[in-house]
């Protein structure tokens, strides 16, 4: 336990966080995975997202202690089918208010969809609560407290503010979600806070703000913003008395920004130039019958063979992209941000002891079954 | 609080991240965790009919070599917990022969943490006969359970969703409804003669909007829209009475309830596939439609059977329902993708209904005058 009454009696420490893990590993690591969504149709991604989240926390070591995943495929898709299993029920009651609703007043149901942004949140909170007491650090646990719902409702009062002044209000969006996130972060019996202001992001972010109103500048002010979110966030927390630092340079999250960007341009350009020539040869050496050429009346006669392939054809591309986006901005985030950062007073993060138990899966099942899942 | 913890400096805080053996911890050299705390206990780890861990001399904890298991790990340590110890407890070795030690000793080091041939094999084995399973009841199951479903679902049900659908169309059309009483009449005298014809004894209302398209529709519940456009195009009252037969059928089959149920397990069993996947929703989109417009379709092709029935049984013939479809839509054959249409091509209806073309062996639906009358039902200054 860390008592702060005390003098301090040991010497402060402070290092760098370390990260181990080879680009190679984790590259081979996603296309498989790929490949296996691909045939098991998604199903596998319960399995990939565990073994990702295995490479990511394992090559991340804090004074050579290698943080460690507890997280398992299983209990991922056992909260993904409970989630399923709960949100049949609210569908089929949202549906049913829906038509009540447009009884009295036609497309008056539209707003309703803004339940599901909503619970969208709360299923963001959740998951990361599951992720967090997933989280093992010299053994003992991280672990969260909290109520999804009332982060739900900040979330999406903030997102109001922010949507009706057209952004600005960001950085003081990020600053109540992560002051409310890290206020109910918990390292063993040492609890976090979160010490960063809103005021001190948008000093720091504001001209980008106003780089960004003509949007094709997003893709340089987007890779600045998030460099400058990631320096903030991380300055701002703090373990009891343990605190962070980071020097993440703008220039190293814009070089992987683009590197994704680059791979995605290049990976369309590479299948549209794969496809044109397909068809091409297909067109001019598959024959003629009686004057039409056989493929224009193979793919008429078989609509459903020429529509799957394109799918097929989509979904490999997908996935391909998918790969890219993992690399980059997944694991290569990861890295930069995570060498980026050293962490101040270790010493006084020497005697927790364990607390909190592990939170269920169900939050990950929700995120997964509306499409809101981080990672 | 751990009293004697701030004295005892970091035996060397280095060891781990330099992989170099902790000094003083004696030949197998290891850090514990206790599973209480974060504590760094620096121990010596021995090999009895246990594993044994040992700091100071004195044995802290023995763990059972069948209950060692391999956990996540940096580069260089073997990670270990114990499945009858406390769940967080942990020790890191860091020493090469010490690892391979208790590798040979400890047989399920790795029976936990999946992966492996086999292992993979059973996840793509499971998830093929699920994706069969999926795609089995969507193409057969969901049309039978909503078969079965509809009739258990009570009318009212029907007018609640034709409620609310007509909220829309009046938003879409304007709502104005024409309002000629001589052609009111006419069009009374068409619905109810053909409603008797095909015994539907659902109550129904009837309308003809201003819109120029050239539609009718049926609501559920029993209401059906005829739109001015549709009726400018008809060149008979059979033309006509073909297309609004066809709109009772989807009536009194309960399409719309019907539809909304395979819409409904479609979705959902559809949506179970490739889960969160960027860029996905388009793949599920396009297959849900595709079951979609079959099941609809089938839906059209069966209220083409009871008009057909319908004009039958009024001495009637369906052909010229199928010469005004052609008229409105001419041929589709050539630009319609066939598996993306939400209709059987016009010109198959067309043919069907030729098909079933019969002498006219009972009397005219509408006399001329109330046919002229009903032409012109939009055409009077009152309409709303």
């Amino acid at each position: 336990m860390n008592d702060t009454a005390l003098p301090r009696a040991s010497i402060a420490r402070s290092e760098r966080i370390g990260f181990t893990g080879e680009r190679r590993d984790f590259s081979r690591l996603v296309q498989r995975g790929a490949l296996l969504e691909l045939i098991t149709a998604g199903f596998y991604r319960f399995w990939l997202t565990t073994d990702i989240r295995h490479s990511l926390w394992s090559g991340t070591s804090i004074e050579g202690h290698a943080f460690e995943y507890t997280g398992t495929a299983k209990e991922l898709l056992i909260g993904f089918l409970f989630a399923l299993a709960i949100l049949v029920p609210i569908y089929l009651v949202y549906f049913l208010i829906g038509i009540e609703v447009e009884r009295a007043k036609a497309f008056a149901s539209i707003p309703l969809i803004l339940f599901f942004y909503a619970f969208g949140q709360f299923a963001i909170f959740r998951a990361r609560r599951y992720r967090t007491t997933r989280t093992v650090w010299r053994g003992v646990r991280f672990w969260m407290s909290g109520s999804g719902w009332a982060y739900s409702w900040r979330a999406c009062l903030w997102g109001l503010l922010t949507l009706l002044t057209l952004g600005l209000a960001l950085p003081w969006r990020e600053s109540a979600l992560e002051h409310y996130k890290m206020r109910h972060l918990h390292y063993g019996d040492l609890p976090a806070r979160f010490e960063g202001i809103g005021w001190a992001l948008f000093k720091r972010t504001w001209w980008l703000w106003l780089l960004s109103l003509p949007i094709i500048t997003l893709p340089f002010t987007y890779p600045a913003y998030k460099a400058a979110l990631w320096r903030w966030w991380v300055s701002g927390i703090r373990f009891g008395e343990v605190r962070f630092e980071s020097d993440l340079r703008t220039g190293s999250l814009m070089g992987l920004y683009w590197a994704a960007i680059g791979w995605t341009t290049l990976l369309v350009v590479a299948d549209v130039i794969v496809l044109t020539v397909v068809i091409t040869v297909a067109v001019l050496f598959g024959g003629k019958l009686g004057g039409t050429s056989a493929m224009l009346l193979f793919s008429r006669q078989h609509p459903y063979l020429i529509l799957g392939a394109n799918i097929a054809n989509y979904l490999v591309l997908l996935l391909c992209i998918g790969v890219v986006v993992r690399v980059y901005l997944l694991r290569g985030l990861w890295e930069r941000v995570v060498t980026s950062t050293t962490a101040y007073d270790l010493d006084r993060a020497d005697y927790v002891r364990v607390a909190g138990v592990p939170a269920s899966a169900l939050g990950e099942g929700f995120a997964d079954g509306l499409d809101v899942a981080g990672f | 609080m751990d009293s004697t913890s701030p004295g005892s400096s970091p035996v060397s805080e280095s060891a781990a991240s330099s992989a170099a053996a902790p000094g003083n911890a004696g030949d197998r050299p290891a850090i514990y965790f206790d599973g209480t705390s974060n504590r760094r206990h620096v121990v010596e780890v021995r090999f009895g009919d246990e594993l044994d861990i040992v700091e100071d001399g004195a044995t802290v904890a023995c763990w059972p070599y069948d209950d060692l298991r391999a956990v996540d790990n940096g580069q260089r340590a073997l990670r270990l917990k114990c499945t009858s110890s406390l769940p967080l407890a942990r020790l890191e070795v860091f020493d090469p022969p010490t690892q391979a030690e208790i590798r040979t000793r400890a047989r399920c080091l790795e029976k936990d943490r999946g992966g492996g041939r086999a292992h993979t094999g059973r996840i793509v084995a499971w998830s093929l006969a699920a994706i069969v399973s999926i795609f089995l009841v969507v193409v057969y199951g969901m049309a039978l359970v909503a078969e079965r479903l509809t009739p258990l679902i009570p009318l009212s049900f029907d007018r609640h969703l034709g409620a609310m659908a007509d909220n829309q169309v009046r938003v879409i059309f304007g709502g104005r409804t024409c309002t000629n009483a001589q052609g009111r009449a006419a069009f009374s005298k068409l619905v109810e003669t053909l409603r008797q014809s095909s015994d539907l004894d659902v109550p129904l209302q009837t309308e003809v909007l201003t819109s120029p398209v050239p539609n009718a529709f049926a609501l559920p519940g029993g209401k059906i829209y005829l739109l001015n456009g549709l009726l400018q195009k008809a060149q008979s009252a059979d033309e006509l009475a073909g297309v609004l037969a066809h709109e009772m059928g989807h009536i009194s089959h309960r399409d719309h309830t019907r539809m909304m149920i395979q819409r409904g397990g479609v979705s959902f069993l559809i949506g179970l596939l490739w889960g969160d996947i960027t860029g996905s929703t388009a793949v599920i989109f396009v297959t849900r439609t595709l079951f979609e417009v079959s099941y609809s379709r089938e839906a059209e092709a069966n209220a083409d059977a009871f008009a057909i029935k319908a004009m039958h049984a009024l001495g009637r013939s369906p052909a010229p329902m199928g010469e005004l479809l052609f008229r409105i839509t001419g041929a589709e054959g050539g630009r319609t993708i066939g598996i993306l249409a939400s209709h059987p091509l016009t010109e198959d209806r067309r043919e069907l209904m030729r098909r079933e073309d019969r002498p006219a062996t009972g009397p005219e639906i509408l006399s001329d005058v109330e046919w002229q009358a009903l032409k012109t039902i939009c055409r009077s200054a009152n309409a709303r």
